[in-house]
C-alpha cells in the first residue's frame, strides 16, 4: 500500500461528505450558515487569522496567523513564522475550491503553482498552466517539494485530510514555506464554505470585493431558500450518492449536499443521519430506503443510466431509475476530468441551489436551465 | 480403518448440513430486517416487491457467491500447499491474484481514460472481470513457462512471489499516474466484494469453478503421492512436470476466476485447507479436497453473515472478516500448535 492509497481510502470517507464538527443546527440558513472554521480579527493595522480544526477529527486545534502589511514592523510577541505579509504576491493553491475563489476575486495572476491541473476546469487557469506561468506541484502525499521551494511562494494554501505531520506539508513548513490550512471543505453549509472568500480577500488585498461578493451571493441564496420554504408544501424524497460494490457511503444531513437538498425543498432520505462524517451502509439497506426516492442526485461518476446499471445492476430496479429522476453534477467537465461543480459552484452557491430547486421543484423555477446538473438518460 | 471412515462420513455429513444451515441463515440475516416468512415467500415469488428484490437480488446472489468462491479459493490453496509442500502457500503466492489486479488496474487506470470519462463505470461488470481473468491467465502462463524449465518447485514459488512484487510495483506506478475517480474504483475493487454480482456472472463463476474443481479432483492420486515427496512420486509413476502444470492450471482457474468476480479475497486460500485437515483429520486428498471445498463455503458464508451483524444497515467489509478468521489460523500454524507444518 502506498501513501496515496491510504490517503485515498480516507478521501473515500470524506469525498461525498463535506461536513463540520462543532456546529449543529437544524436545517435552515441562518445560524449554521456562518463559517465555523476560521475567524478574522482586525488589530491595529493588521489582521489575526485563526483557523480551527482544519482537518478531519481534529478537536481544539487552532492555527493562528498574523496577516501584516509588507511595510509593517512585526509587533512584539509575534513570531516571524506566524506572519504572512499581505497582499501576497506569489501563491500556491492545492484545491480547486481555492482556485475558484482566486478566480472570483480576479486574482489568478498571483498563482504560481497548483495541485493536479488535470482536475481544473477554469480555462483561464489552464491557459496559464499551458503557458508555464502556473506549474503543477504534484498531489498531496507526492508533492514536489524542491519545485515548491524554488517557486518561492508567499503562502501555500493546503487542505488537510489528516494532521500536517502525516503528510509532507510538515516538511515544507520546516523548509520555510508558509503552509496555510484552508478548511473550507469541512464547512457544513454552502454559504459557510463560500465565506472563506473573505480570507482570500484579505490575503490578496481585495477585501472589499470579497465582502461585497459574499453579501450579494448570500442574499441571493437566502432569498431563494426562503422562497422555497414559503411555497413548498410537499418535499420530494431525495437519494444521494452511489454504491461502491457492497458499500454505500451515506452523507449525513448536516453535510454540504444534505443542506442544499433541504434548502431546495427536498426531503433527504437520510435526514435522520447527523454524524460528523459519511457513514458506510450496506447497499441492501440504502436500496430499501431508496425505493421511495423521487429524485436521485450525484450518483458517483455516472453520466448515463447505463453507467449506473454497469456500476450496480440492482439499481435499475429502483423506481427513481426507471422514472428518469436521476441527475448528476457533471454538465461542466473537461476532457481530463476537471469538474466545475467542485470549482465555480463553491463561489456560486446561489446558482447551485437554483439548479437543485429546479430539479426538485421545477414549478418554482420554470425558466431555469440547469448550469451544473444533467439529467441522466 | 472402519472407525476412521465412519468418522469421516460423520464429519462430511455434518459439514454439508452446516453449509445448508449457514446458507439459509445468510438469506435470513441481512443488514436490513426482513421477517423469515417474508424471505421464504420472496424466494418463491410471493413476497412484497421491495422484499423480493432484496432477497432475490441482494441476499441470494451473495450467498451463492459465498458458497462457490469459498470452495474455489480453498481448493486452490490446498493445491498450492501440496504442490509447494508449504503450509503457508496460497493462491496469492503464484501472483495470480496480483495478475488479476494488474488486469483491473490496466483497464481502469490506463485504458478507460482513453475513452470517455464515464468509461470507468461502464467498464465495471464484465469488462473488469474479463480484464482480471486475462491478467490472472497471463501470470499463469509465465509461471507455467518457468515451471517447465525449472526442476526445483521452490524456484517456481520464488518466481511467483517475485512476479507478485513486480506486478504490485507496476500497479503502484499506474496508480501514481491516474486520476482520483479511477483510483477510487480500483481501491474499492481491492477491498473484495460478494454482493454486486449478477446471475449471469454467478453462472460464469460457477462454470469456471466447476472446471477447476473437476481438474483438481482428477489429480487426487498424484497429489497424495506428492505428499511423500517428489522422488517417491516419480517412483510410483507420477509425471512430475505435467502434474505440476495441470495443478497450476487448476489453481489458477479457481483463484483467478474468484478474484475476477469478487476481488482479492484475503486468507481463505491459506487458512481453510488447515481447517479442513483439522476437521477431517486426514491428508488424503480424496477426502480432504471435497472437505476443504465445503469448509471454504462454510467460512465464507459465516464471514458474510458476520459482516451483516452490526445491524442498522451497516456492514463490515467481508475481507476484514475473512482476515480476522484467517490470521489466527495462520498464526496457529506458524506457532506449530497443531503440528500441521510437520505434514509437509
Amino acid at each position: 500500500m502506498n501513501n496515496r492509497l491510504v490517503i485515498l481510502a480516507v478521501t473515500i470517507l470524506l469525498c461525498s461528505c463535506r461536513h463540520g464538527g462543532s456546529s449543529t443546527s437544524a436545517s435552515g440558513t441562518d445560524a449554521s450558515s456562518s463559517a465555523a472554521r476560521f475567524e478574522l480579527q482586525e488589530k491595529h493595522g493588521y489582521t489575526i487569522l485563526t483557523v480551527r480544526d482544519p482537518w478531519q477529527n481534529s478537536r481544539g486545534t487552532e492555527l493562528v496567523w498574523y496577516l501584516l502589511p509588507h511595510d509593517m514592523v512585526i509587533p512584539d510577541g509575534i513570531a516571524e513564522e506566524q506572519v504572512i505579509r499581505v497582499p501576497v504576491r506569489r501563491m500556491i493553491c492545492m484545491s480547486t475550491t481555492h482556485l475558484a475563489m482566486m478566480r472570483a476575486l480576479d486574482a489568478t495572476d498571483l498563482l504560481v503553482g497548483i495541485s493536479g491541473p488535470d482536475l481544473v476546469f477554469d480555462s483561464l487557469i489552464l491557459d496559464a498552466v499551458s503557458r508555464g506561468q502556473i506549474v503543477d506541484i504534484g498531489y498531496e502525499g507526492n508533492l514536489n517539494n524542491e519545485l515548491i521551494v524554488t517557486l518561492k511562494p508567499d503562502i501555500l494554501m493546503a487542505y488537510g485530510v489528516a494532521s500536517p505531520s502525516s503528510g509532507n506539508t510538515g516538511k515544507l513548513s520546516a523548509m520555510g514555506v508558509k503552509v496555510l490550512y484552508n478548511a473550507d471543505y469541512l464547512e457544513e453549509h454552502p454559504l459557510a464554505r463560500y465565506e472563506w472568500i473573505r480570507l482570500f480577500g484579505v490575503l490578496t488585498g481585495r477585501e472589499a470585493m470579497a465582502d461585497s461578493l459574499f453579501r450579494e451571493v448570500s442574499a441571493a441564496y437566502r432569498e431563494l431558500a426562503e422562497n422555497v420554504r414559503k411555497n413548498v408544501q410537499e418535499r420530494p424524497d431525495v437519494l444521494l450518492g452511489a454504491p461502491w460494490e457492497d458499500v454505500w457511503y451515506v452523507s449525513p444531513v448536516n453535510s454540504y449536499t444534505g443542506r442544499l437538498i433541504e434548502d431546495a425543498g427536498g426531503h433527504y432520505l437520510y435526514s435522520d443521519l447527523t454524524e460528523a462524517h459519511s457513514v458506510p451502509f450496506s447497499v441492501e439497506a440504502v436500496f430499501e430506503r431508496a425505493t421511495v426516492a423521487d429524485i436521485w442526485l450525484n450518483p458517483g461518476t455516472s453520466e448515463s443510466l447505463s453507467d449506473i446499471a454497469a456500476t450496480d445492476h440492482r439499481m435499475v430496479r429502483l423506481p427513481v431509475y426507471t422514472q428518469g429522476g436521476v441527475w448528476n453534477n457533471r454538465k461542466r467537465m473537461t476532457q481530463k476530468g476537471g469538474n466545475d461543480y467542485w470549482e465555480s459552484a463553491v463561489v456560486r452557491p446561489d446558482l447551485l441551489l437554483k439548479d437543485i430547486v429546479s430539479i426538485i421543484h421545477p414549478e418554482l423555477l420554470p425558466e431555469h436551465r440547469q448550469y451544473y446538473y444533467i439529467r441522466l438518460q | 480403518m472402519k472407525g476412521m471412515s465412519s468418522r469421516l462420513t460423520l464429519a462430511m455429513t455434518g459439514i454439508i448440513i452446516l453449509v445448508i444451515i449457514l446458507f439459509i441463515a445468510d438469506l435470513l440475516i441481512g443488514s436490513t430486517h426482513i421477517d423469515a416468512s417474508e424471505v421464504i415467500r420472496s424466494l418463491f415469488g410471493h413476497g412484497t416487491p421491495g422484499g423480493e428484490i432484496i432477497v432475490t437480488q441482494f441476499r441470494l446472489p451473495k450467498a451463492l457467491t459465498a458458497i462457490i468462491a469459498g470452495a474455489a479459493m480453498s481448493v486452490s490453496g490446498l493445491l498450492m500447499q501440496t504442490l509447494f509442500r508449504n503450509p503457508l502457500a496460497g493462491p496469492d503466492v503464484l501472483g495470480v491474484s496480483s495478475g488479476a489486479g494488474l488486469g483491473v488496474a490496466l483497464t481502469l487506470l490506463t485504458l478507460s481514460p482513453l475513452f470517455t470519462l464515464s468509461a470507468g463505470s461502464a467498464l465495471q461488470g464484465w469488462g473488469l472481470i474479463l480484464a482480471a481473468w486475462a491478467g490472472a491467465g497471463a501470470v499463469m502462463m509465465i509461471i507455467m513457462a518457468v515451471s517447465v524449465r525449472m526442476r526445483d518447485i521452490m524456484t517456481v514459488l520464488i518466481v511467483g512471489l517475485l512476479l507478485a512484487s513486480a506486478i504490485s510495483a507496476v500497479v503502484s506506478l499506474l496508480q501514481y499516474f491516474s486520476n482520483e475517480s479511477m483510483l477510487r474504483t480500483y481501491v474499492i475493487w481491492t477491498m473484495g466484494n460478494l454482493g454486486n454480482i449478477s446471475y449471469p456472472q454467478i453462472r460464469a463463476l460457477a462454470m469456471a469453478t466447476a472446471a477447476g474443481l473437476v481438474i483438481a479432483f482428477l489429480m487426487v492420486k498424484p497429489l497424495n503421492a506428492m505428499l511423500m515427496g517428489e522422488t517417491f512420486s516419480r517412483t510410483v509413476g507420477v509425471k512430475m512436470s505435467s502434474t505440476r502444470i495441470i495443478l497450476l492450471v487448476a489453481a489458477s482457474i479457481l483463484a483467478g476466476s474468484v478474484t475476477a468476480f469478487c476481488g482479492p479475497l484475503a486468507f481463505i486460500g491459506v487458512a481453510v485447507p488447515h481447517i479442513g485437515r483439522l476437521v477431517f483429520g486426514t491428508t488424503d486428498h480424496r477426502t480432504l479436497m471435497p472437505g476443504v471445498a465445503l469448509c471454504g463455503s462454510v467460512v465464507l458464508l459465516l464471514s458474510d453473515i458476520i459482516s451483516a451483524l452490526p445491524g442498522g444497515g451497516h456492514i463490515i467489509p467481508v475481507n476484514t472478516v475473512t482476515s480476522l478468521i484467517g490470521i489466527p489460523v495462520v498464526l496457529w500454524i506458524i506457532l506449530g500448535k497443531t503440528g500441521m507444518g510437520r505434514r509437509f
